[in-house]
C-alpha cells in the first residue's frame, strides 16, 4: 500500500525514537510510505487558535502536497494531534467551495491546491491499522506475541473528539481501536479511567499544574490498574507522559515510573524487532522493565 | 422570616420582568421559582416577539390583528396597551442586550408570523424566548442586590391577612424540605400555564397550572378557562412543538394525498392563518381520513433555502433529527396540533391586579384579556413583558403607601400538617402517575380541538372524581431534600382545579369562538355569547359561573376570515 | 414495548450512608429518551427518585447527568441507543455529573459550580454611555455570530465534562468563558478589553483550558465552548495584544514564530519564546522568563540524558526545502485587515453544492 506519509514535527525533533521505529515497522506491514518532507506542521491547533485561515492554508498545503503524490490510496499521520488538527481544517475546506478557493488562491503561488474528495482520506496510523491493514492482516504478521504483558492505551484527545468530525458516524469503533491493537499483538488492554482523558501537553506553558496534575493522575490510574506501560499513538502526548513523568510524579505527590511506548514501537515488537532498534533505549522513564518481561516471554 | 414590598411567584419572562421593574420602582423584592429561573418555561417559545416598530407599521394594525385573532373576545382596552407599549418595550429589550436578529442596515429585523397583517416579529434565530430570558436573568444576577432570589422553592398556599387582602404565601425550600412563611405586601402570581394537564402537549413537566390554582383557592376569580390552544405543528405522541417560524419562513403543509389543503381553510393566509385555524384544519383532514396513518399531516421545510433554516431554525433541526429521526432539510416532518397554551386564567385588570387586594398576576396564568379565545403567535412574549412591567411597577408603587400586613391564620402550621399528611400516609391510594395520565388522556380526548356536550360531560366527571382519588394519592418519598414525590401531588391537586374550571367553561359556552369549537354549537354567536365566563370557588371548591363584559373600543366583532 | 433496565446511582444524604446502585426494569419505546425510561421508573415503582427536568426537549437545560459514563441530556439521549452502547444485556447506567457536589441522586450543587462560575465572568452587558433612542445599529454578522454563544441553555454538561475542572477546581471553565465571548463578541459591550484582559491574566482563566474538546463533545446545542475560548484567546492576542502572565500569549506566538521561521516545530524554541512573549531572546533574558526556564530545566536534562536527542540537534533544526514559501504564506495572511473565518455552525456542514468526484478530471490519489 502506497501512503503520502506526513510524520509531523515531533516525530523528528524530541521523539525521533517515533520516527525510527515507523520506518523500520513500515515495510514489515507492507507499507510504501511515501514522506512529505517539504509539508509543514499543523499548527497543533495552536495555530488554528491564532487564525483560522492560515491553519488551514498550512494544511491544505500539506493535503495537497499528499494528493500529489502519485499512486498512493491516502495519507497517513503518526500523531493524533496532527489528525485532530487537520480533520478541523479539512472540516472546513470541504464544507463551503467559496472557502475553499479561497484557501486555495493563498496556494497559487506553489501551484498546489487541495480538493475536496470523497474518496481521499487522511489517517493516523491507528485507524490505518485497523482499517486498510486489518487486524486479521495484522495478526498474521505477528512473531513474538506480547503475551503476558499489560498495556495501558492512551489515545490522545484529538483523536476521540469531537465524535462528529473525525468519522465516528462511519467508524464507531475508532475509540476502541488501541485496544484491539494490543489484543491483536497478544498483549492485554488494561482498563483505566485515564485512557480516553487529556494528558495536558497543551497547557504545559500556560498552566503547569493543570497539565501536569492530568498527566500525572491518568500515569497513576495506570500504574494502580497493573499496567507494564502505557502505548500512545501520539507524540505530543508521549511527552508529557514520557519527558514529563518525573515532574508530574511531584504534582501527585507519588512514584510513578511506568514507561510509555510509542504505537510504532509497540507493534514493531510484536513483528520481532528489537528494543533497542525500535528507540526504546532513548525513553525519558526507562523501558528496561518492559524489556525484561519481553526477553523472560522469549526464554519461555 | 423573608419579608418584601413585592413578593414575585414564579421567575420566567413574566416574573423576572415584573421583579425588575419593581425593583426599579424602589420596591424591595423577592422572586421565588420552583425550579431555577432559566428552566422556566418561556424559553421554550422559539418564533418571536410582536411589535410594532417599523414605521410603515401602527400599533392599532397591530391592534386589529390581535382582536381578530382573539375572534372578538379579548379585551380591545388591554390589547392596546399591549400593542402601544410594544415598541418600547423591544427596545429596552435591546438595550439590555438581547441578540435579535438584525436587517442589512443593522437595525431590527423581521420576520413573517401567523395571523399578522404585516411583519412585526422581532427574533433571535428560532431561541427568541431562550434569549429574552436569559438575558433578563443577566439583568436579574447584575442587581442580585436589589432583588432576592429563591431559586427551587415552591410555594404550597397564598395567605392572607384578617381583611382579606393578600400577605404572603407559604413556600417550601426544595433543597432541604423547610417551610417558610414569606410576608409581603404585594403578590405578583406569574406562574405560567397548565398544559401538563393535557396528554400530550407542547408544554413542560412544570406547567401544572400553580398559581392559577393557588389564586382560585384564595377567592380569586378566573376568567376564559376553556379557551386552550392547540398549536398546529407539535410531534405526534411526545408534543414537541415545532415552532410557527417555520411556517413563517415559508414551509408548506400537506395532507397525505399531497394537497395543501389550507387554501380550502384560509386561502389568503394559508399556512399563517391564525393558529386555530389552522388546527382546526388539520384536524379536519385528519379525522375525514386524509391524514397519515399516525394521525398527522405533513409539514414541508424543504421548500426553505437551506442557508436559511440554519441561521433561523437551527432548533427545528435539532428537534427533527433528536426527536423524529427527521433531516427537515431533505424531507417533510409529521405533526399535529397539540395542547400548547391557555388563554385564559386569573382575571386582572391592565395594571395586573386581581380581585384579591394586594395579588397581582402576569403572563400566561393571568387574563387581563389580551389573547381572548385565541393567542396570535409572538404575542405571548410581548403579554408577559408588557404586564409583567406594568404589574411589577404597579404593585411597587402601592407596596409604596402601605406597611407590612400580618398574616391572619394559622397557615404556616396547616402547609406544614397538609404535607405530613401526604408524606406520611399509608400507601393504598393511586399513584400520583396513574391519576396524572387518566386525567391526560380524557382531557386530550373530550377538552380539545372539537369539543361536544356529551364529551364535555364525559370530562367533568373524571376530573370529579379524579379530585376525590387525589386527595388520598400515595407518595415513596419520606425525606425532605429534594422530594420530587410530595410536590408531584401537590401539583396534580392544582391540575385538577384547572381541569375542572376548564370543563365548567367549556360546558357553559355554548358556541365556538375562537379555540373553543363545539360540534354542537360550530357558530359563533356574537349576540348571546360575547361575553367571558368567570369562575370563582364555590364552597366544595367546584366553580361558580358569571359572566363579565368584554371591553370594545374601536373594534366592532366582523366575520373571522383568514 | 421493549424492556430496558436502568442502573441509577443513588445517594441519600439524609441517611448518612454512602452512594449505592438501583436498578429498575421499564418499559419505553426504542427511540424515546433515558429521561422517559427514569421517569417511568419513577412514576410507576419508586418515587424518590431525584432527576431535574423540565421540557423533555433539550431547551430547559435541567436533566444533564451521565449515561454510560458520557455526560449529556436525559431527554435527548434515545435509550435504544443508549442500552446498544452499553451492551446486549447490560443495563444503561446513569450517574450525576462530575465536578459538581451530588445534593441526592442525579442532582448536582450547580450553584457551587456552574453559576459560581458564570457569575465571575460579570454576565451582563456593560454598554458604553447612555443607550440610543432606538436600537443600536450593530452589524448583523455580529449578532448571528454571538447567537452560537446565546443558544447556551446553562445545562452544565461542559462544566461536567470538563477535564481541566477535574484536576483545577478553579478553572472558570467552558459554560463561563463561552457566556464570556457572548459580551466579548456583542458590539454593545464596552468593555472588551477589559474582559479580555481580565480572563487572560487570571491563572485560572482562558489559559487554563486543556484543549481536550470534551466540552464540544457533550454539548447538547453545538456552543461548542472551546471555540468560544479560542475566540477569546484570538482576540486577546491579535486584537489586543493582551501580554498574560500565563504565557498564553506568549504560547500562542512562539508557536506561529517558530513554522513562520522553521517550517516545522522547533521544541527547543518553545519553551523560551513561550516565556518570552514569542521572542527567543526575550525569553531567554527577561527574569520572568529565565525563572520559568529553570524550573523547566530538570526536564530538559532528561531530555538530553536520554540520549533521544543531542545538545546539538536540540538547538539545530533544519528549515523546510520551500521555508520562503511558507514563510509568504503567513506574511499575507497576517497582514490582512479581517481574518477570515468560516463558522460551520452559521454556514452549516455540507451546506455547499456536494463534491463527489475530484474536479478536471485528474488522477486519484
Amino acid at each position: 500500500m502506497k501512503l503520502a506519509y506526513w510524520p509531523g514535527c515531533v516525530s523528528r525533533g524530541f521523539t525521533p525514537e517515533l520516527h525510527g521505529s515507523m520506518n523500520l515497522v513500515a515495510p514489515k506491514l507492507d507499507l510504501e510510505l511515501v514522506e512529505l518532507d517539504r509539508a509543514n506542521c499543523c499548527g497543533a491547533g495552536v495555530i488554528a487558535e491564532h487564525n483560522q485561515e492560515l491553519a488551514d492554508t498550512l494544511n491544505a498545503r500539506t493535503f495537497a502536497m499528499a494528493q500529489n503524490v502519485e499512486g498512493a490510496v491516502g495519507m497517513m499521520n503518526i500523531c493524533s494531534t496532527c489528525q485532530g488538527a487537520q480533520s478541523e481544517c479539512q472540516q472546513r475546506l470541504d464544507a463551503d467551495s467559496g472557502y475553499r478557493d479561497a484557501v486555495n488562491s493563498n496556494l497559487s503561488a506553489e501551484n498546489l491546491a487541495y480538493r475536496q474528495h470523497s474518496e481521499w482520506w487522511n489517517k493516523n496510523f491507528l485507524w490505518l491499522l485497523v482499517e486498510e491493514i486489518g487486524l486479521d492482516k495484522l495478526r498474521s504478521k505477528v512473531v513474538r506475541p506480547l503475551e503476558g504483558l499489560k498495556i495501558a492505551p492512551f489515545y490522545g484527545c484529538y483523536i476521540v473528539r469531537p465524535t462528529k468530525r473525525l468519522g465516528y458516524a462511519d467508524h464507531p469503533e475508532r475509540d476502541q481501536y488501541l485496544d484491539y491493537v494490543i489484543e491483536a499483538l497478544g498483549a492485554e488492554p488494561v482498563e483505566y479511567a485515564g485512557s480516553h482523558k487529556c494528558c495536558g501537553f497543551p497547557v504545559i506553558t500556560m498552566n503547569r499544574t493543570t497539565s501536569l496534575r492530568q498527566a500525572g493522575r491518568h500515569l497513576a490510574d495506570a500504574i494502580d490498574a497493573g499496567a507494564d506501560c502505557l502505548v500512545t499513538p501520539c507524540p505530543l502526548c508521549h511527552l508529557n507522559l514520557d519527558l514529563q513523568q518525573p515532574a508530574a510524579a511531584q504534582f501527585v505527590e507519588r512514584d510513578l515510573d511506568v514507561p510509555v511506548l510509542h504505537l510504532p514501537q509497540m507493534v514493531g515488537l510484536a513483528l520481532g524487532l528489537e528494543p533497542k532498534a525500535l528507540g526504546m533505549n532513548k525513553h525519558v522513564v526507562k523501558t528496561k522493565s518492559v524489556q525484561r518481561k519481553l526477553a523472560e516471554l522469549a526464554a519461555a | 422570616m423573608p419579608q418584601h414590598d413585592v413578593l414575585v411567584i414564579g421567575a420566567g419572562l413574566a416574573g423576572q420582568r415584573a421583579a425588575l421593574a419593581a425593583a426599579e420602582g424602589g420596591a424591595s423584592v423577592g422572586i421565588i421559582s420552583k425550579v431555577h429561573p432559566v428552566r422556566s418555561h418561556s424559553n421554550a417559545a422559539q418564533g418571536g416577539i410582536n411589535a410594532a416598530l417599523n414605521p410603515e407599521d401602527s400599533w392599532e394594525s397591530h391592534a386589529f390583528d390581535t382582536v381578530k385573532g382573539s375572534d372578538y373576545l379579548g379585551d380591545q382596552d388591554a390589547i392596546e396597551i399591549m400593542c402601544r407599549e410594544a415598541p418600547e418595550e423591544i427596545l429596552h429589550l435591546e438595550h439590555l442586550g438581547v441578540t435579535f436578529h438584525r436587517n442589512e442596515q443593522g437595525k431590527l429585523g423581521t420576520r413573517a408570523f401567523g395571523g399578522a397583517s404585516a411583519a412585526r416579529t422581532y427574533y433571535v434565530a428560532d431561541i427568541t424566548g431562550q434569549a429574552i430570558l436569559h438575558v433578563l436573568y443577566e439583568q436579574l444576577m447584575k442587581f442580585s442586590d436589589s432583588v432576592e432570589r429563591f431559586e427551587e422553592w415552591f410555594t404550597t398556599a397564598l395567605v392572607k391577612d384578617d381583611t382579606g387582602r393578600i400577605a404572603g404565601a407559604v413556600t417550601r425550600n426544595i433543597r432541604d424540605g423547610s417551610i417558610e412563611l414569606f410576608t409581603a405586601k404585594t403578590v405578583i402570581l406569574a406562574t405560567g400555564g397548565n398544559g401538563q394537564i393535557f396528554d400530550p402537549s407542547t408544554n413542560a413537566l412544570i406547567c401544572t397550572g400553580d398559581g392559577i390554582a393557588q389564586a382560585y383557592r384564595a377567592g380569586a376569580t378566573l376568567m376564559d378557562m376553556e379557551m386552550i390552544q392547540y398549536h398546529p405543528t407539535t410531534l405526534a405522541g411526545i408534543g414537541l412543538l415545532i415552532t410557527e417560524g417555520a411556517r413563517g419562513e415559508g414551509a408548506h403543509l400537506y395532507n397525505a394525498n399531497g394537497e395543501r389543503f389550507m387554501e380550502k381553510y384560509a386561502p389568503n393566509k394559508m399556512e399563517l392563518a391564525s393558529r386555530d385555524v389552522v388546527s382546526r384544519a388539520e384536524q379536519t383532514e385528519i379525522d375525514e381520513g386524509r391524514g397519515f396513518p399516525d394521525g398527522t399531516v405533513a409539514l414541508d421545510i424543504t421548500v426553505v433555502p437551506k442557508q436559511r433554516i440554519h441561521e433561523a431554525l437551527r432548533e427545528i433541526v435539532m428537534v427533527g433529527r433528536d426527536f423524529a429521526g427527521v433531516d427537515i432539510t431533505r424531507e417533510p416532518i409529521h405533526i399535529k396540533p397539540g395542547n400548547h397554551y391557555v388563554m385564559g386564567g386569573v382575571k386582572t385588570n391592565v395594571d395586573g391586579e386581581t380581585d384579591v387586594p394586594g395579588l397581582y398576576a402576569a403572563g400566561e396564568c393571568a387574563c387581563v384579556s389580551v389573547h381572548g379565545g385565541n393567542r396570535l403567535g409572538a404575542n405571548s412574549l410581548l403579554d408577559t413583558l408588557i404586564f409583567g412591567r406594568r404589574s411589577g411597577a404597579h404593585a411597587a408603587r402601592v407596596a409604596k403607601g402601605m406597611s407590612m400586613p400580618t398574616p391572619a391564620g394559622e397557615d404556616l402550621g396547616r402547609e406544614r400538617a397538609m404535607i405530613d399528611g401526604i408524606v406520611g400516609r399509608d400507601r393504598t391510594g393511586r399513584r400520583v402517575s396513574e391519576i396524572r395520565a387518566e386525567m391526560g388522556a380524557v382531557m386530550d380526548k373530550h377538552c380539545a380541538v372539537f369539543r361536544d356536550e356529551q364529551g364535555l360531560n364525559i370530562a367533568l366527571e373524571t376530573v370529579k372524581r379524579l379530585r376525590e382519588e387525589a386527595k388520598t394519592v400515595s407518595v415513596d418519598d419520606k425525606g425532605s431534600v429534594f422530594n420530587q414525590d410530595v410536590l408531584g401531588a401537590l401539583e396534580l391537586q392544582y391540575m385538577l382545579d384547572n381541569a375542572e374550571c376548564i370543563v365548567a367553561g367549556a360546558i357553559e359556552r355554548k358556541e365556538s369562538r375562537g379555540a373553543q369549537f363545539r360540534t354542537d354549537y360550530p357558530e359563533r354567536n356574537d349576540e348571546e355569547w360575547i361575553k367571558h365566563i368567570d369562575l370563582a370557588a364555590g364552597d366544595d371548591g367546584s366553580p361558580e359561573i358569571s359572566y363579565s363584559e368584554v371591553t370594545m373600543t374601536q373594534w366592532e366583532p366582523q366575520e373571522r376570515k383568514y | 414495548m421493549p424492556d430496558y433496565k436502568l442502573k441509577i446511582r443513588r445517594f441519600d444524604p439524609e441517611s448518612g450512608g454512602a452512594a449505592y446502585w438501583s436498578e429498575y426494569d421499564v418499559q419505553v419505546d426504542s427511540e424515546r429518551s433515558v429521561l422517559k425510561g427514569i421517569l417511568d421508573a419513577r412514576d410507576r415503582q419508586d418515587g424518590s427518585i431525584g432527576i431535574r427536568c423540565s421540557c423533555q426537549a433539550a431547551i430547559c437545560g435541567s436533566c444533564a447527568v451521565r449515561i454510560n459514563g458520557k455526560t449529556a441530556l436525559a431527554c435527548n439521549t434515545a435509550i435504544g441507543e443508549a442500552a446498544a452502547k452499553a451492551g446486549p444485556g447490560n443495563p444503561i447506567v446513569v450517574e450525576p455529573m462530575n465536578n459538581m457536589p451530588v445534593i441526592k441522586d442525579l442532582i448536582v450543587d450547580m450553584d457551587a459550580v456552574h453559576w459560581k462560575k458564570v457569575q465571575r465572568v460579570v454576565p451582563w452587558l456593560l454598554p458604553e454611555g447612555p443607550p440610543p433612542e432606538r436600537e443600536h445599529i450593530v452589524p448583523a454578522e455580529s449578532m448571528i455570530d454571538i447567537t452560537q454563544s446565546m443558544a447556551c441553555i446553562q445545562c452544565g454538561a461542559c462544566v461536567g465534562a470538563c477535564l481541566a475542572l477535574e484536576v483545577d477546581d478553579e478553572f472558570v471553565g467552558p459554560a463561563a468563558l463561552a457566556k464570556a465571548y457572548r459580551f466579548v463578541g456583542d458590539p454593545r459591550d464596552g468593555q472588551e478589553a477589559e474582559r479580555l484582559k481580565d480572563l487572560a491574566e487570571d491563572p485560572h482563566g482562558m489559559y487554563d483550558c486543556t484543549h481536550c474538546f470534551a466540552c464540544i463533545e457533550v454539548c447538547p446545542k453545538d456552543v461548542a465552548p472551546m471555540s468560544q475560548i479560542m475566540r477569546l484567546r484570538r482576540r486577546a492576542t491579535n486584537d489586543f495584544e493582551i501580554k498574560d502572565r500565563n504565557n498564553g500569549y506568549g504560547h500562542e506566538k512562539a508557536f506561529v514564530n517558530i513554522v513562520e521561521k522553521y517550517g516545522t516545530l522547533h521544541e527547543a524554541q518553545l519553551l523560551p519564546r513561550s516565556f518570552g512573549d514569542g521572542s527567543l531572546i526575550k525569553g531567554q533574558t527577561e527574569p520572568g522568563a529565565v525563572r520559568e526556564l529553570i524550573q523547566n530545566l530538570p526536564t530538559v536534562v532528561n531530555g538530553l540524558k536520554s540520549g533521544k536527542v543531542s545538545p546539538v540537534k536540540a538547538l539545530y533544526h533544519h528549515k523546510l526545502p520551500d521555508q520562503r514559501n511558507v514563510k509568504k504564506i503567513f506574511e499575507e495572511i497576517e497582514s490582512k485587515d479581517e481574518r477570515l473565518e468560516l463558522n460551520l455552525y452559521i454556514v452549516a456542514e455540507n451546506s455547499a453544492e456536494e463534491e463527489g468526484a475530484m474536479a478536471e478530471g485528474s488522477q486519484e490519489s
